[in-house]
């Protein structure tokens, strides 16, 4: 009878509640963790700069994953524990304890793929724009970064459930904002830009013809994407691809 | 042994500038801390983040070339003075330096390597890969031979008008320029090509298969140069492109600039 006793005494299955969570919290983990290297998970966060950090300080990001369910399942445990021992007796703060720990749990997860993909788009993307040799493309994989590292903040706060309208609607206004401002300033850069690929690509006139653009007329030297470049006997016309198709092109033949 | 330090000290004694070829990033730091002459670096690329910097356009082989350059570099920068004593210190038979000879500059004695890179129509770089592409080709020839190569550099409007096609342009509507890395492979095989190939100031490869018709009065080149030379020394006199020619008969790559010869490099020694 005492047994039954003990048993039925809210300290005792309390602990027991809690030894069985951090048994069950300490194998998730090492079950994730385990689960996480057999699908090729080091390899794919390999020389991304979260990686690197949790190398310096002595983990990994499998480790981390695996960390975090673990305490998610500990934490669970041991709220558990102190509910059926009825240590705090506040049925209120209970719904918003199961509420909430979930999502925050979910929140640092997001928050954590977001780092590792941001680092992950960033690298593939400046490896794509290997081939581009210019220098100002190195803006474009860091932009990628901050994006997705933006998405995944927002995503994170909506699950801990700050309100992130504000917050989405500065992101509405800055992207339009950068859509105008740039359509405006490079404006001439895309029309030239778009002449300049059929240039190149049907060469209409080559380097070496004798030709005329509006009032500039002379030999072509140099034909890229942007300007047309033509000489004459003392002056070097710079001419700008949109004009090549604003006026017409006159190819001068003896 | 204080009598060496003696003899030996002449040689940097009283410099009015120390010019570092090459040197490894350690080797300067000791240069800048204790040492109050200026100190000018001279390489391929400014690893050591020096502040009064000459590029070399190649690693040259033969010391006193080396020299030449830098100082001709460093005079056009203005980092020196016509008639400074200088102390050279380079390496000859290892990759540290090991050598140190004392050079007066000499402004008069101006051979217009430097120019070449620095002062020419087409930029340095291209100029520099096309230079790095002729000596691979004389290095390998095609398929062991030896081959010819004439590369006209620059100013590449008025050279396709001095010029005529010989046959059909491989190159005609494509988009290769010098220093892509597919360019080496097909400039070998296209190498056995007659006539010149022709490269815009920003390296793009214009034509291949080009005659070139210059007026070749006035040129001066050495004696016993053959055509090829005579067609790429006088075209540059008549625009203001420059010639890299690579000689079938003894190898060497030589460079010209309004008509004169500039450079001369051997394959071998690179």
């Amino acid at each position: 009878m005492e047994w039954q006793t003990l048993i039925d005494e809210p300290a005792v299955i309390a602990a027991a509640v809690l030894a069985l969570g951090l048994v069950v919290g300490y194998l998730v983990g090492r079950l994730n963790k385990e689960l996480l290297s057999a699908s090729g998970v080091p390899d794919a966060v390999e020389g991304t700069p979260f990686e690197r950090t949790a190398q310096s300080l002595g983990t990994s990001t499998v480790e981390i994953v695996a960390r975090l369910s673990s305490w998610f399942i500990y934490g669970i445990a041991v709220l558990t524990a102190i509910h059926i021992a009825q240590l705090l007796d506040t049925d209120a703060f209970w719904f918003e304890v199961t509420q909430y720990l979930p999502q925050v749990f979910i929140a640092v997860l997001v928050l954590i793929l977001g780092f590792i993909i941001a680092d992950k788009a960033e690298l593939i993307v400046s490896e794509y724009l290997r081939s581009v040799k210019l220098p100002e493309v190195s803006v474009i994989p860091r932009l990628v970064k901050y994006a997705v590292l933006y998405v995944a903040f927002l995503i994170a706060l909506g699950q801990i459930g700050v309100y992130v309208l504000p917050l989405l609607i500065l992101l509405a206004v800055i992207a339009t904002g950068a859509v105008v401002v740039g359509t405006f300033a490079f404006k001439d850069f895309l029309v030239s830009s778009a002449a300049g690929i059929y240039l190149l690509l049907n060469q209409p006139y080559g380097i070496g013809d004798r030709i005329r653009i509006g009032d500039q007329a002379g030999i072509v030297q140099e034909v890229d994407l942007f300007v047309t470049k033509i000489e004459d006997d003392s002056e070097e016309y710079i001419v700008p691809n949109r004009k090549v198709f604003e006026e017409e092109i006159v190819r001068v033949r003896e | 042994m204080a009598g060496v330090d003696d003899v030996f000290g002449d040689i940097f004694s009283s410099v009015d500038a120390i010019m570092l070829f090459g040197p490894s990033g350690s080797y300067y730091e000791r240069f800048t801390t204790g040492e109050d002459s200026d100190v000018v670096v001279v390489g391929t690329e400014n690893d050591v983040g020096a502040e009064t910097f000459v590029e070399l356009p190649l690693e040259f082989d033969e010391v006193s070339e080396r020299v030449r350059f830098g100082i001709e570099g460093a005079l056009e920068q203005d980092v020196i003075d016509d008639g400074d004593d200088l102390a050279c210190a380079t390496s000859v038979f290892s990759d540290d330096i090991d050598t140190v000879s004392r050079v007066r500059a000499d402004a008069d004695a101006h051979t217009g390597i430097y120019d070449l890179f620095a002062k020419s129509r087409a930029e340095p770089a291209v100029i520099k890969s096309v230079l790095e592409l002729a000596i691979e080709l004389g290095k390998k020839g095609q398929k062991g031979k030896p081959v010819g190569a004439l590369f006209i550099v620059g100013d590449a409007g008025k050279v396709m008008n001095k010029s005529r096609p010989l046959s059909y342009n491989p190159f005609e509507k494509s988009h290769v320029h010098v220093g892509d890395p597919i360019v080496n492979v097909m400039l070998k095989e296209f190498s056995r090509l007659d006539g010149a190939f022709v490269i815009s100031d920003a390296g793009k490869l214009v034509s291949a298969y080009r005659y070139l018709e210059p007026s070749a009065e006035g040129v001066d080149i050495p004696k016993g140069l053959g055509a090829r030379h005579m067609a790429g020394g006088a075209i540059t006199r008549d625009t203001n492109a420059i010639a890299i020619v690579l000689s079938e008969s003894d190898g060497l790559v030589r460079a010209f600039k309004a008509g004169e010869l500039i450079l001369e490099v051997d394959p071998e020694a690179y």
